[in-house]
């Protein structure tokens, strides 16, 4: 299964639909996530709040490829994309091990094949180079095979995708 | 006098590890200092308003998946928008804590930080990266248990034997607390390190700590306190690893 996550305009959805299997709205009409691990400890893979977002963390965890667009914010994702990934947080479970000599949470739902990142905006090299270590932290944190990141000139490069 | 601005950015209300750390950090820290914390949208007027007369602000951060919290991003972007049209030009520092043991996992935050001054025209001037955030509160907890304990075994000692200083139950207390404080020391090290720069208007360097926990014994401790935790809530009888 193939799921979008983006930023853009919703009249991208009919374009970006035929690329994948669900797209997952942005609209930042959600909350935040308040840290309160209730998704690892209490309602495994379920956010507490009860807004769009509240199985998130299985439509993520049982997709084997991630595409993310956002637009660039420091060197990482726009707000409202990194609030999805914050309250996805149940896609790995509360137990640790070690991985690549790192501690990392083991995933839920097993190793998945791709995350794939395609950027936007205004981007330093800075930024560009922050963007691409962030991706490969999140690749190895979430349990992701494979990472990639593009950075497009122009939403016109999405057909790319 | 120019204020110092210290904003915690958990969404946490009681019992965050960044909360603590900005306590602590407030002790070492000198000047006109103001303490604030960042949780919602409704927190941005009031924190941006303080910027006008405030010379540096200190971050301090959980580590949301490798990164910066949304809600914290949100901020970030008024704040660069409020820096540019006031003109204001902060020094700033970031302490931020992961739950995992390497203190290192907090670089990808660390990076847009700076990035983020840049954007601002902000002065980067440091951060500390602190591993093990979980087990800080844990400790915490820790001292005021035994601190508790100790002073039950004195009222004990003092009512049964008329000893109210029990030499034996001080050394035991004593020796807790330097336990504690050997494992905190790296965090306090680095964080001391960075008031002084902080005193002086400096740039503190990008440092990376943790609780002195061999990482192993921390992912086994880590392991125990969740599923203790998710044994009091639950969760481990509703599909806890599927």
């Amino acid at each position: 299964m193939r799921v979008i996550i983006h930023d853009l305009e919703n009249k991208y959805n009919k374009l970006l639909l035929q690329k994948c299997d669900r797209i997952i709205v942005v609209d930042g009409k959600y909350s935040a996530c308040r840290g309160c691990f209730n998704c690892w400890t209490k309602h495994p893979a379920e956010c507490f709040i009860k807004d769009s977002l509240h199985e998130v963390s299985k439509e993520i965890g049982r997709a084997d490829e991630l595409i993310i667009i956002t637009e660039n914010y420091y060197g990482m994702y726009s707000p409202p994309v990194k609030n999805i990934l914050d309250r996805s947080i149940g896609i790995s479970t509360p137990m640790s091990i070690y991985r690549g000599k790192e501690m990392h949470h083991t995933t839920r739902y097993g190793m998945r094949e791709l995350l794939s990142v395609y950027a936007y905006g205004e981007m330093t090299d800075a930024e560009r180079e922050s963007f691409l270590f962030m991706i490969k932290r999140n690749a190895l944190n979430l349990g992701y095979k494979h990472y990639s990141f593009t950075y497009l000139e122009s939403i016109g490069g999405l057909g790319e995708i | 006098m120019m204020k110092i601005l210290l904003i915690n950015g958990s969404p946490k209300k009681k019992m965050s590890a960044s909360g603590f750390l900005l306590t602590l950090q407030s002790l070492f820290v000198r000047g006109d200092i103001q303490r604030e914390s960042l949780r919602t949208k409704g927190d941005h007027g009031r924190i941006l308003k303080k910027l006008k007369d405030t010379g540096t602000v200190i971050f301090f951060l959980p580590l949301y998946v490798d990164g910066v919290p949304s809600h914290v991003l949100y901020f970030m972007k008024d704040m660069e928008g409020y820096c540019r049209v006031n003109q204001i030009h902060l020094k700033v520092y970031l302490i931020s804590n992961a739950g995992f043991i390497e203190g290192k996992q907090n670089e990808a935050l660390m990076q847009v930080f700076k990035n983020f001054c840049h954007a601002c025209a902000c002065e980067w001037c440091g951060g500390i990266g602190i591993g093990g955030g979980v087990m800080l509160n844990v400790l915490r907890i820790l001292f005021f248990v035994f601190a508790g304990i100790f002073l039950l075994g004195i009222i004990i000692s003092g009512v049964q034997r008329g000893d109210w200083l029990p030499v034996e139950a001080i050394e035991i207390f004593l020796r807790q607390i330097a336990i504690i404080v050997f494992l905190y020391s790296g965090v306090l090290f680095y964080m001391i390190r960075m008031a002084g720069a902080v005193n002086k208007g400096e740039f503190s360097g990008v440092k990376y700590t943790r609780v002195l926990v061999p990482s192993f014994l921390f992912i086994i401790i880590a392991n125990i306190f969740f599923i203790i935790i998710s044994l009091g809530k639950g969760g481990i009888f509703r599909g806890w690893l599927r």
